[in-house]
């Protein structure tokens, strides 16, 4: 497959070419999975893919087009040349994402395994089976739903007619238990995560420890009262947050009205104790890559330090536009997006985080993100679950409320932000912190 | 597309080894999608997704492999790959003859969209985003984007199936902000149908699209918060039938009631709502953006009637969870593309028209919540809990609208809120939606007509 993929994209940028379009670009991504998901001991579902897509850009009347493919064939070749041509000729805007030469230099990043390619599907299907089994053995309230470990990797391409030729290899095994907890009338399910890039990392212990706990702390969760609450946002709840209102960041939103960050570069936006982190050239990290989807260099910077915007996300673009140079985070299609994006960890355990809250929510679970939050506004009032704290000690679960907010006041109502980091299966990670105030509603 | 001679090679090869069923899915697809923002086209793109995935049933195991490389080589290396994984040795070396099926096509197409001028396809979208802007000079920025996509299908199965389908989908996006300098707020709209460019001249006004998301945006800018706490809720028709869905609707797919992860597992023939509710998944309904001819499985579409007055009828099966329930497929398995195997699925779900007085509702319901407009949400149907956020709302006291307010959500259990359903309108609308699960993402309508609940707990602040 390798071999007829370098001849495609040849044959593609070759016809491009000769068709008037000039430069091109083709950028080739090839993948391929594996996923077993176990049920009661019997492989319920086993699946495997490879899969490709060619994207072809290029300059034909003075204006850049784009096109895709999955297909390999002569049809491909026709639909590729006609689409980018016809997308040229539609598109109006003056600031578009040009085709460069290379830079002089890329730094070198790692996420890629080759001992996690040499497991064998037998290996997976025997940690997938254990993890199940151990979760039906746990607790006599616990009924298991499901177990699965699922590997993929992906190789991306990007060649242009200026001489560019990059590649980035990358990719990451996950293993992942979700159950219900079930005593008298009381239910709640119960989800545990974990990835790496070796069967070392996600050992069934962990996995199933992870879920059952999350089960079993969520029974006999009670009601709360509405009104403003003092609120643990717990690192995994953070960092789902984070990723809703990620675009804030993104100079292409901004500069398009859609986020209040436009012109803020210098001024404080957040509490003194945010520092808030794109990394591309962090070792293993998920998103991590030498270079971005338009070839410019990765580059890790502090997108907000000490509370102080000190950047957007920029691609070369947008950077342009504002005066600025690239940050490297070119997504495709003319999209800006965060690497591996985080808020630094501070000094406080979970413990002492909640220590300090004294009286308070700590949030574990916020839900119907896609439709609770608005990016643009910032506003958000979500399904939240967690545990109500009462002189700084955990005393019950709590369930069936809302917490309100708007991001942009979050960020600067955080007061403190604790010691323990996650990327649960995300490129986005945060510690959990503590916000002075939020909306609750419930009974 | 493949031929039977093909597909014959690759099943047979599939089954090699032994296995109880062996399916291809191949998919060819044309999808373009082009934005509008800040008045100028930003995009237009054209992409073609093609591959094809092919399923054994292991006993009750599903085996799935999928690929992009669809030559007769291709599969029957892919066809290998899947028979290797098979672990039962029964119905090894079966001579599979396919018979060629057609179907009646309920949703012809006139125009596709790829035959339109493409500067007349832009047109739609300058429509749309003129009228957005001449709505209040408060409204700072509208997208609006054109959806186009025709799907071509092949299903071919081992009890000697071999059909196909071409499903055409155009959508318009509307999407509008108003600001005030220091607050953003936003209002959308986004009709879609099974049809083709058609849909322009038939249903949808981009104008009228684009008005409608820019008076929601400049109404809510001017909104207070949403007083929280728990009070009665008029939900208002069309896109308001997501709480249906969310509350109920994916807890009655067999994904989750064949493994007893659904509160409504073991619930046929009991009384699941109030009286006054009945709610039905229609894949028949003529140009719906959640209809079909057939489903992904090639399982001839149907009209479903979930609940009648109350009791739960029926669930929404595939065909592999309807083996392990020992019950038959209903035509819901559904699935985004060639990259996801099949499960149950929603089409067109609706709350059915009722008997009662939109405007009793609102008089007679005292101190509550209206929600004119919904945005979407999400449930785990182990526990019912849904949420979704009200896009468009207005606080009611006494029996009358007194104003707008912006950040309202609901939340709840499915069990609770569909018996305390105590109006349903006269008359049915419905709203497009994109629903995610297992298979991917697949086009949704929901429905119903205004109704009341007596009693859920609203978020603001």
């Amino acid at each position: 497959m390798d071999e007829q993929i370098r001849n495609f994209t040849a044959q593609v940028l070759d016809a491009a070419q000769r068709a008037g379009i000039s430069p091109a670009e083709a950028a080739v991504s090839s993948s391929a999975s594996f996923s077993a998901r176990v049920r009661q001991q019997q492989l319920e579902d086993y699946t495997v893919s490879d899969r490709f897509q060619l994207t072809l850009r290029g300059r034909w009347q003075g204006r850049i087009g784009t096109a895709s493919t999955q297909a390999m064939d002569e049809e491909s070749l026709a639909l590729l040349i006609q689409g980018v041509k016809e997308s040229a000729e539609l598109t109006e805007t003056d600031e578009q994402d040009d085709i460069l030469p290379p830079e002089d230099r890329y730094d070198a990043v790692c996420n890629y395994s080759e001992a996690l390619e040499d497991v064998s599907a037998e290996d997976k299907i025997a940690l997938a089976m254990q993890i199940d089994e151990r979760l039906a053995a746990a607790d006599a309230r616990i009924q298991p739903d499901a177990a699965v470990v699922a590997t993929g990797s992906e190789t991306f391409r990007l060649q242009n007619t200026l001489g560019l030729d990059l590649s980035h290899k990358s990719n990451m095994v996950y293993a992942y238990a979700s159950c219900l907890a079930k005593e008298g009338e009381a239910a709640a399910t119960g989800f545990k995560l974990l990835w790496g890039y070796s069967m070392e990392e996600v050992r069934p212990f962990d996995v199933t420890d992870g879920c059952v706990q999350d089960a079993l702390a969520k029974l006999g969760a009670g009601r709360v009262t509405s009104g403003a609450r003092r609120v643990i946002v717990r690192n995994n709840a953070m960092a789902d947050l984070l990723a809703t209102f990620c675009g804030v960041f993104s100079a292409d939103n901004a500069q398009k009205g859609l986020s209040l960050l436009l012109g803020k570069e210098g001024s404080a936006i957040a509490s003194p104790a945010v520092t808030l982190v794109d990394d591309p050239l962090m070792p293993w990290g998920m998103a991590s890559r030498p270079f971005d989807r338009e070839g410019a260099a990765a580059r890790t910077k502090r997108v907000v330090e000490d509370g102080v915007l000190r950047t957007l996300l920029h691609n070369r673009r947008t950077a342009k536009k504002a005066g600025v140079q690239t940050t490297g985070n070119a997504a495709g299609g003319g999209r800006v997006a965060p690497s591996n994006l985080y808020i630094r960890p501070g000094a406080l355990t979970p413990d002492a985080l909640t220590a300090r809250m004294g009286d308070g929510l700590l949030i574990t679970e916020l839900s119907g993100l896609h439709a609770g939050a608005d990016a643009v506004s910032g506003d958000f009032s979500l399904l939240a679950r967690g545990l109500e704290v009462c002189g700084g000690q955990i005393v019950r679960p709590v369930e069936q409320f809302t917490v309100a907010g708007n991001f942009y006041t979050l960020l600067r109502e955080i007061e403190a932000v604790g010691s323990d980091l996650l990327f649960e299966g995300s490129p986005i990670g945060s510690p959990s912190v503590l916000v002075q105030s939020l909306s609750v509603a419930g009974q | 597309m493949l031929s039977e001679s093909i597909c014959q090679a690759v099943l047979a090869r599939a089954l090699r080894g032994g296995g109880a069923f062996a399916e291809i899915f191949f998919e060819d697809t044309r999808v373009f999608d082009m934005t509008l923002r800040s008045g100028k086209i930003e995009r237009a793109a054209v992409s073609r997704p093609r591959g094809a995935g092919i399923r054994i049933y292991d006993d009750l195991r599903s085996i799935y492999v999928y690929t992009c490389d669809v030559t007769p080589d291709g599969l029957l290396r892919a066809a290998a790959r899947a028979a290797a994984a098979v672990t039962e040795s029964r119905g090894t070396g079966r001579d599979i003859t396919l018979h060629a099926q057609a179907h009646d096509d309920i949703h012809p197409v006139r125009t596709s969209v790829f035959d339109v001028p493409a500067q007349r396809r832009a047109d739609m979208l300058r429509a749309a985003d003129a009228a957005a802007r001449a709505v209040s000079p408060r409204i700072t920025q509208v997208t609006c984007g054109l959806l186009a996509r025709e799907q071509r299908v092949l299903i071919a199965n081992s009890d000697g199936l071999y059909t196909g389908d071409t499903r055409t989908y155009t959508r318009l996006t509307c999407s509008a902000i108003a600001s005030d300098g220091a607050e953003n707020q936003t209002g959308a709209d986004n009709p879609g149908a099974l049809m083709g460019f058609e849909l322009f001249e038939e249903r949808v006004d981009p104008e009228a699209s684009g008005r409608k998301a820019a008076r929601t945006a400049v109404t809510m800018l001017d909104a207070p918060y949403a007083n929280a706490g728990e009070m009665p809720v008029v939900i208002a028709g069309g896109f308001g039938g997501v709480i249906f869905h969310e509350a109920c609707g994916h807890s009655l797919e067999a994904t989750s009631v064949e493994p007893g992860m659904s509160e409504f597992s073991g619930k046929l023939g009991t009384q699941i709502a109030a009286p006054c509710v009945t709610a039905i998944d229609d894949g028949t309904m003529p140009f719906e953006w959640g209809s079909e001819n057939i489903d992904d499985e090639g399982t001839p579409t149907t009209r479903l009637v979930l609940i009648e007055n109350g009791v739960l009828k029926n669930y929404m099966i595939d065909r592999l969870n309807g083996l392990k329930m020992g019950m038959a497929p209903t035509g819901s398995g559904r699935r985004e593309g060639y990259a996801y195997a099949p499960t149950s699925r929603m089409r067109n779900t609706f709350i059915a028209a009722g008997s009662d007085d939109e405007e009793e509702m609102i008089r007679t319901m005292g101190d509550g919540l209206y929600a004119a407009q919904m945005g979407g949400g999400s449930v785990n149907p182990a526990t019912g809990e849904f949420n979704f956020s009200v896009r468009e709302g207005y606080l009611v006291r006494d029996g009358r609208i007194v104003s707008p307010v912006r950040g309202a959500s609901l939340i709840g259990k499915g069990s609770e809120i569909l018996m305390r359903i105590d109006r349903v309108g006269r008359e049915m609308t419905m709203g497009q939606g994109m629903c995610g699960s297992r298979s991917g993402s697949v086009p949704t309508n929901v429905g119903q007509p205004t109704i009341r609940v007596s009693r859920l707990t609203v978020g603001g602040k």
